[in-house]
């Protein structure tokens, strides 16, 4: 106990003489654990509007479905046959009341100058036992000719009541709006639905409309009970043989989880992206406490000498760095719940207002331990480096020491490289850790950019994808998904760029710092300030060609994870080729940036510095 | 023309709360082509500042300085670093060697960057290295070296390229009594090239080779002594508790 009060005291005070160093990573982390808690809030965040429906029309518990193609004559014998069966759901003793069977007539409906294909679902004007659809506009089916639209089909038509819509060719007018848990909205929810009388039916009948099956829906006393009365009638579920129709049963839960597929579908794209990033802030935290344990080392050193303890001098940075994972997992998971429900409200199927699901612990888990997984990578190689070294070892030197030649330097010092060149290649290849270190960082960073640019080819792709004929309104909403999808992906891009950016920001900075004495030294010899510039871009540009030769096939192979031969190919050569070289571009003029700064200092200063 | 430096009225500030420390307060100071000249006083007092300053390590304040005749106070940092791949070896207290490199890589980075080859280099290197009694350590890093080994590869690095003048701030701080002897041989070597040599010392036995002693107090020369042939160390140090300074 005091040795962690200890470790926290030292820790407090770490943070507080390096503010910058903090919040560079409590940055890096936070990015992760903000895209990884949208994610989480998002999940779930169409549940609660969903479920104020389902109470509010006493939606069903199991429903019982028969489809046939409407082009298809249809096994008329078996329909009867299965609708004769389906009398035996509502006699078990667990159904506490009954919807249905509603007969489902298949025709056209005329949107936007275009046909749709629809669905009307007869219905007397009720009540009902069990999904009794609620009315946001005009009245419900009564007397008289008319049809009410389910309200996605109403706001895509922009049609409210006392309007005409045209089904079959012909105009009806409009009763009323309704929703319901029955059917998802249109117009990502296809066909799109009204519902009609009896007598409406047979018009519309007599208009070419032809039956495409029957819904029939049941109460249970104890709705957690749906799976298992599904599971005890399945024989009633038809979905093979020769005939095409198929018939099933669907629990009020699994059609809960299907009714949003759009927020779902962002939601596992923003779920992937967080663990991207979260997979880069791993590498972006390792430069960055690698770099700190370097210019520490000596202050490991005087900690052991006073007598504290390995396992303490290990406390000390797990105490600092978890305590950032800490704020970045509540600053993540605030975020997320800020945030999702304003990504979620632009959602085409969403029956209400989202609402954030409640913050579970395991949500909290899931977002903290990534947060604390990166930090425990990225602390305790370096963390365990420093205690191994011997205690005399680590106050007198500034870093680890170089490794000793090897045969490549010779090779390009004898191949003619000129000075500064044979300086940085000598500075890489003599500190192998610090060079995959940051190689590993950089990779990550390319690999991921590499991915965001096949996601947004493909995404291009299957946005100028020909629309199917007769689907205009519902492919007009998939466009919008595509977009949100695009825009989500531009943003990761951005992200990635940015913590690609911080990345070699962090490398670059660490990497001057490092050099900064021996250039000084260079400099007293008689090296110009350009000179030791180069020496330090040359040094690091070994770390980003092994990045650019590592991370472009790695971020194919990533994208080939990811696509599974769903998506379009990507055609990405020529951006590949640009990003190999605008990479190590960049790089090294991240990198000259405080090579120059130092360059200009005056050397005996810069002599003394640790 | 003998002058190798002249330094005119050299000042050096640092700033501080309140006012400014002069390190370096308006010091004149001329040496001559193979004169070698030491430089003793309290730890603090500038002696280091004073040689980074007539290195171009760091810049004056004021005064003007003067390196093998031409007027160099106002050089850039590039200007500087070119005029000393010639001009100027530094032996450092710290040593300062580039610790990627190994010893024999040090040694040889001067005549490297001065543009000669690199087999010329190694071969130079290997010879002064060999001269200190090092040479079966050329191939190891600074990390591997005790801190004498380390001094010796730091008075063969400011050497090998032959300067007109080599500042060297403590250049036996480190070394037992044998080696000591063999780096006051070799900078006994410089004064028949006629090269310049300026020592920061503590050591009376060092500073009594020299022909002059400059003793300095709070950033300023409060005494030059001049050392005749085969002055003894206690005559130094009699002469330094003659001002009240260290030795």
């Amino acid at each position: 106990m005091r040795s962690l009060r200890l470790a926290g005291r030292l820790a407090a005070r770490n943070l507080r003489r390096r503010p910058g160093q903090a919040l560079l990573l409590l940055l890096t982390l936070t990015i992760a654990t903000g895209v990884l808690g949208v994610a989480m809030s998002l999940y779930g965040s169409a549940d609660q509007p969903w479920n104020r429906v389902w109470r509010a029309t006493d939606g069903f518990h199991v429903s019982f479905n028969v489809y046939h193609p409407p082009d298809e004559p249809g096994d008329r014998a078996l329909v009867e046959r299965l609708r004769r069966r389906a009398s035996q759901l509502t006699r078990a003793p667990e159904v506490v009341g009954v919807g249905g069977p509603w007969t489902h007539l298949y025709g056209r409906i005329q949107i936007a100058g275009g046909d749709e294909d629809l669905t009307a679902e007869l219905r007397d004007p009720g009540p009902y036992q069990v999904d009794q659809p609620l009315v946001t506009a005009g009245q419900w089916l009564g007397q008289g000719d008319g049809v009410v639209l389910e309200s996605g089909l109403a706001a895509t038509l922009d049609a409210a009541p006392g309007d005409t819509v045209t089904l079959q060719g012909r105009p009806f007018p409009v009763r009323g709006v309704a929703m319901t848990v029955s059917r998802g909205r249109f117009p990502l929810s296809r066909p799109a639905q009204v519902w009609v009388t009896p007598q409406t039916g047979r018009r519309l009948r007599q208009l070419g409309m032809t039956p495409e099956g029957f819904e029939l829906q049941v109460r249970l006393a104890d709705p957690a009970d749906a799976a298992a009365f599904a599971d005890a009638h399945r024989s009633l579920e038809v979905s093979e043989g020769s005939s095409s129709l198929i018939a099933f049963l669907e629990t009020w839960q699994h059609r809960r989880a299907e009714s949003h597929s759009d927020i779902d579908i962002l939601a596992g794209t923003l779920f992937a992206v967080g663990t991207l990033i979260a997979i880069l802030t791993i590498a972006t935290a390792a430069v960055l406490i690698a770099g700190r344990m370097a210019a520490q080392i000596r202050q490991v050193g005087t900690l052991k000498a006073v007598g504290v303890t390995p396992r303490q001098v290990v406390l000390v940075l797990l105490v600092e760095h978890l305590a950032i994972a800490a704020a970045a997992t509540a600053i993540g998971l605030g975020i997320g719940r800020l945030l999702a429900p304003r990504i979620a409200a632009t959602s085409v199927t969403l029956l209400g207002t989202p609402e954030p699901p409640p913050l579970t612990w395991t949500r909290v888990a899931i977002v903290a331990a990534v947060a604390f997984a990166v930090v425990l990578l990225g602390t305790v190689r370096p963390a365990l480096r420093g205690i191994r070294q011997s205690t005399l070892r680590s106050l007198v030197s500034g870093a680890r020491p170089p490794r000793r030649p090897g045969r490549l330097a010779r090779l390009v010092a004898n191949l003619g490289v000129p000075l500064p060149g044979v300086l940085g290649l000598r500075s890489a290849w003599r500190r192998p850790g610090r060079l995959l270190t940051n190689a590993a960082g950089l990779t990550l960073g390319v690999a991921m950019i590499v991915v965001a640019l096949a996601l947004r080819d493909s995404l291009e792709l299957l946005a100028h994808t020909p629309p199917e004929p007769g689907h205009a309104a519902s492919d007009a909403a998939v466009t919008v998904l595509y977009d949100q999808i695009r825009a989500i992906i531009l943003g990761t891009a951005g992200l990635l760029l940015l913590l690609g950016t911080i990345n070699a920001v962090i490398v670059a900075t660490f990497a001057a710092r490092d050099a900064a004495r021996n250039h000084a030294v260079l400099r007293a010899l008689g090296a110009t300030p350009r000179q030791t510039v180069t020496a330090l871009i040359v040094s690091q540009l070994g770390a980003c060609a092994i990045a650019v030769v590592a991370g472009i096939p790695l971020g194919l192979g990533l994208w080939s994870l990811m696509d599974g031969g769903d998506l379009p190919p990507v055609r990405l050569p020529a951006a590949l080729l640009l990003l190999a070289v605008a990479v190590p571009v960049a790089f090294a003029g991240i990198v000259g940036v405080p090579a120059r700064l130092l360059a200009r200092q005056p050397v005996a200063p810069l002599l003394a510095y640790e | 023309m003998n002058q190798v430096i002249e330094a005119r009225g050299l000042v050096r500030r640092y700033p501080a709360e309140g006012s400014p420390i002069r390190a370096v307060d308006g010091v004149d100071l001329t040496v001559e082509a193979g004169e070698t000249v030491s430089v003793m006083g309290p730890s603090g007092c500038g002696k280091s500042t004073l040689l980074h300053l007539l290195g171009g390590l760091e810049r004056p304040d004021a005064g003007e300085l003067y390196l093998g005749g031409q007027r160099v106070d106002g050089l850039s940092e590039t200007q500087w670093a070119v005029l000393r791949r010639g001009s100027v070896g530094f032996v450092f207290q710290a040593f300062h060697l580039v610790d990627e490199l190994t010893a024999v890589e040090n040694v040889e980075l001067p005549v490297l960057l001065l543009g000669g080859s690199r087999r010329d280099a190694r071969r130079r290197a290997m010879e002064l290295l060999e001269r200190l009694g090092v040479a079966e350590r050329a191939g190891h890093l600074p990390d591997r070296l005790s801190g004498g080994e380390r001094q010796r590869v730091a008075v063969a690095r400011a050497l090998i390229n032959q300067p007109l003048v080599v500042l060297a701030d403590e250049p036996t701080g480190n070394l037992d009594s044998r080696a000591t002897g063999e780096i006051l041989r070799l900078f006994a070597e410089l004064r028949e090239a006629r090269q310049a040599l300026l020592i920061v010392t503590h050591d009376a036995r060092v500073a009594s080779t020299a022909h002059r002693l400059l003793t300095m107090r709070d950033g300023a020369i409060v005494a030059q002594t001049r050392l005749g042939a085969g002055t003894s160390a206690a005559a130094v140090l009699a002469s330094l508790a003659d001002l009240g300074g260290e030795g």
